[in-house]
């Protein structure tokens, strides 16, 4: 079997608006989350968020876009699409041959517009552009709609792993041979939805967050979108390669529905499966891209649960101490973070840790570091137990 | 190909559990609720904090899982628990961004469906939900015709639901789906005007690679993304060359053609490109339209395929066994299927 490769990525974040940028950011250390200045909430004053600056004219200026039912979740989709797309330097007639699939990993959709949506939902507008633009669909359904893209297209949403569960569906269509290749990821735009959703929960943090820190208040939510060009190994040959997704699975932790059991089984098994699928042992991971969202019941259930797999832990970090959580994006930025890893030997280091869990005395990379990178290993969980494990690999 | 073994299923309609007694439920004011009961799956404590479109998909999907243990849960839903949606989304506003409960935002997570039911369950399996819209179920098919391809012995729960929620049908309303003036479903299907009535329910099915005893097999699925009905015809005959067996036919279209008129080219044409001759039957009047209903349209063509206890309330000629039926089905005439399934 040809393996999967990754030809292209694309990719916009609180931290750059490109994959060099954000591996500039990535290397010192910057962390993107800070007050907000675009969006519209009372938690502006309260609460730091990874926000995107660019407000949504600039983005429909610099995408050329005049339709006025397009989403701020969809613009952000968009400029990751089209970096991707030109990155992997796919011809218009690939991107709308049968056999090109788009798969789009969402949690959020057109629901950014949530008091356009509550005007809406509660008959209290007349001739609304957005009424075909808030479910998770619309965004992928955009994108299709503007690319012409005629080979399978889907919508996934299993929370904050939607994304890699995305990347992982597509390597699938590939290896079954009902794509030949794959643009995959996905993205989520800052919404009072979520914003209120997590601050009820109150796993929301007053302060930046501190994956894996022994006194970590929380999660910070951020915005962005990813796409990577997923392809066999064999139709690549005159490309440029980034790394191969060598591993993926996806488990459910069957515990709680916005919590992780204590002895994290849904996290191990995903990591497990993904060293199965990938067939390899937990030592040949170089890396680990950890979910670490910094909230009490992550950090400790994902410590315990890496602790079962590795005999010795590789170095770990967490990118949402950069870039916040991202939701449905978060699969596949981080996914563009290992790849970025791979193709330039490097390790990023987690901030704002001081102090490690007692549980577990785990500490995360705290420096930037050039290393030999072969395997990253990328986790993402999500409510509702849905749990999802990547592997790059170095080609 | 897959095969289909035990199958649930809840609508607006009795007849689908009594086809030979009960009468057709009636829709009322363009809309028709799935009936609200046969919970008896679900503990009564966790009943009483769910939403329809949860309550519909764990008491179909667990009333399966709870006696035959399965390896993993896909689940096609566009929109998941709205109703709580926009309960949490109405307290945002309303509240100005007060202090809130998080039970309506946990709940209204479109993955919750295959969430709590994997919870129930303890399975720690697959576990995904597919929400593209009008092909939320389908890509659930395509993803369990993968799941059985990569794990031959293995058994798999997929299903579909989506409820009416005041957010989906305002919003759908908005965006023209519905008809503007009051109709009865069961003059639905001739009508001359745009729009159609609001649907609901959930269908769920145990599937795997095992012939025996299974109620039909899955033998072709397709998804398109186009509005242009020549190119529907190309595809639709594309598909039929690659997945229909030689010297077989298509023996009944279930077409899913809704009462809008703005459709109907694209249900005409699917129909033209079969033998004149082939019977068609329709379920929407009986059902509504929901973005997950092609997951009632393949259970009620397993039921066919069964017995012909089903003729008669889908006007299929008597005399008509059939062997394989094609299932077409058009959301918004921008996203279509079709699906063959074959007796067993």
């Amino acid at each position: 079997m040809s393996r999967i490769v990754v030809t292209g990525i694309g990719i916009i974040s609180a931290i750059g608006h490109s994959a060099e940028s954000n591996r500039l950011s990535l290397q010192k250390g910057f962390c993107g989350v800070t007050s907000i200045e675009l969006f519209p909430t009372r938690y502006a004053a309260l609460l730091p968020f990874g926000e995107i600056k660019l407000s949504n004219e600039t983005l429909k200026d610099q995408l050329k876009v005049t339709n006025k039912s397009v989403t701020r979740t969809s613009l952000l989709a968009q400029h990751a699409f089209e970096q991707a797309i030109k990155d992997s330097a796919l011809s218009n007639a690939e991107i709308i041959s049968h056999d090109t699939a788009f798969i789009n990993g969402n949690t959020v959709g057109g629901m950014c517009l949530t008091d356009e949506l509550y005007q809406d939902a509660n008959r209290k507008s007349t001739n609304s552009p957005f009424v075909t633009s808030y479910d998770l669909g619309s965004v992928t359904l955009y994108l299709q709609e503007l690319y012409g893209i005629r080979g399978i297209c889907n919508t996934i949403n299993t929370a904050c792993s939607s994304s890699a569960n995305a990347i992982m569906y597509g390597a699938r269509l590939i290896k079954q041979g009902k794509a030949k290749r794959a643009i995959v990821g996905g993205v989520d735009s800052l919404a009072k939805f979520t914003i209120n959703g997590f601050n009820a929960l109150h796993i929301l943090s007053a302060e930046k967050c501190k994956p894996f820190d022994q006194n970590r208040s929380g999660l910070n939510l951020g915005e962005a979108a990813a796409f990577l060009i997923l392809e066999r190994e064999e139709d690549s040959t005159d490309k440029k390669i980034y790394a191969s997704l060598s591993g993926y699975a996806n488990t459910n932790d069957a515990y709680h529905a916005s919590s992780l059991s204590d002895t994290g089984e849904g996290p191990y098994e995903a990591m497990a499966e993904a060293l199965r699928v990938a067939n390899l042992q937990a030592s040949d991971i170089s890396f680990i891209n950890a979910h670490g969202t910094g909230t009490e019941n992550n950090d400790l259930v994902e410590s315990i649960a890496m602790k079962r797999l590795f005999q010795s832990i590789p170095p770990f970090a967490s990118s949402k101490s950069n870039t916040g959580h991202t939701l449905g994006a978060a699969g596949a930025i981080e996914a563009v973070y290992s790849i970025l890893s791979i193709q330039h030997q490097e390790l990023y280091p987690s901030l704002h840790f001081q102090t490690p869990i007692d549980e577990t005395g785990f500490t995360p990379l705290q420096s930037f570091q050039k290393n030999p990178v072969k395997h990253v290993m990328s986790n993402s969980f999500g409510f509702a137990g849905n749990c999802s494990s990547l592997i790059f690999s170095a080609i | 190909m897959f095969y289909i073994h035990q199958s649930s299923c809840i609508t607006a309609q009795q007849a689908f559990i009594d086809p030979a007694t009960a009468a057709i439920t009636e829709s009322v004011e363009n809309k028709l609720f799935a009936l609200d009961t046969n919970y008896d799956s679900i503990p009564p404590n966790v009943l009483r904090r769910l939403g329809k479109a949860v309550k519909m998909g764990i008491a179909t999907g667990h009333a399966l899982i709870s006696k035959h243990p399965v390896d993993g849960i896909v689940i096609g839903t566009a929109n998941g628990g709205l109703e709580d949606c926009i309960k949490f989304l109405n307290q945002i506003i309303e509240f100005d961004e007060g202090r809130l409960t998080p039970t309506n935002f946990v709940q209204s997570t479109t993955n919750a469906i295959a969430g709590q039911l994997s919870i129930m369950s303890s399975n720690k399996g697959y576990n995904i939900t597919h929400v593209h819209r009008g092909l939320a179920f389908e890509n659930a098919l395509i993803d369990i015709e993968m799941l059985l391809q990569e794990n031959p012995a293995n058994t798999y729960l997929i299903g579909g639901v989506d409820e009416i929620s005041e957010y989906n049908y305002t919003i759908e309303d908005l965006a023209g789906a519905y008809k503007k003036e009051l109709i009865s479903n069961t003059a639905l299907l001739q009508s001359t005007t745009d729009g159609s009535i609001a649907g609901e329910g959930a269908a769920m099915f145990l599937v795997n690679n095992n012939k025996e005893g299974a109620c039909a097999a899955v033998t072709g699925i397709k998804t398109l993304h186009d509005s242009d009905p020549e190119n529907l015809r190309e595809q639709l005959s594309a598909f039929l060359q690659e997945y229909l067996p030689k010297n077989e036919t298509v023996d009944l279209l279930l077409s899913g053609k809704n009462g809008d008129v703005r459709l109907n080219k694209y249900y005409d044409l699917c129909a033209s490109v079969l033998p004149p001759n082939t019977p068609v039957a329709y379920y929407k009047h009986l059902t509504g339209e929901f973005f997950t209903a092609s997951a009632i349209a393949l259970w009620l063509g397993c039921r066919v395929l069964e017995t012909d206890l089903f003729n008669n309330l889908l006007a299929i000629p008597s005399a008509s066994t059939a062997k394989n039926i094609l299932l077409y089905n058009t959301s918004k005439g921008n996203q279509h299927s079709f699906i063959l399934i074959s007796k067993v």
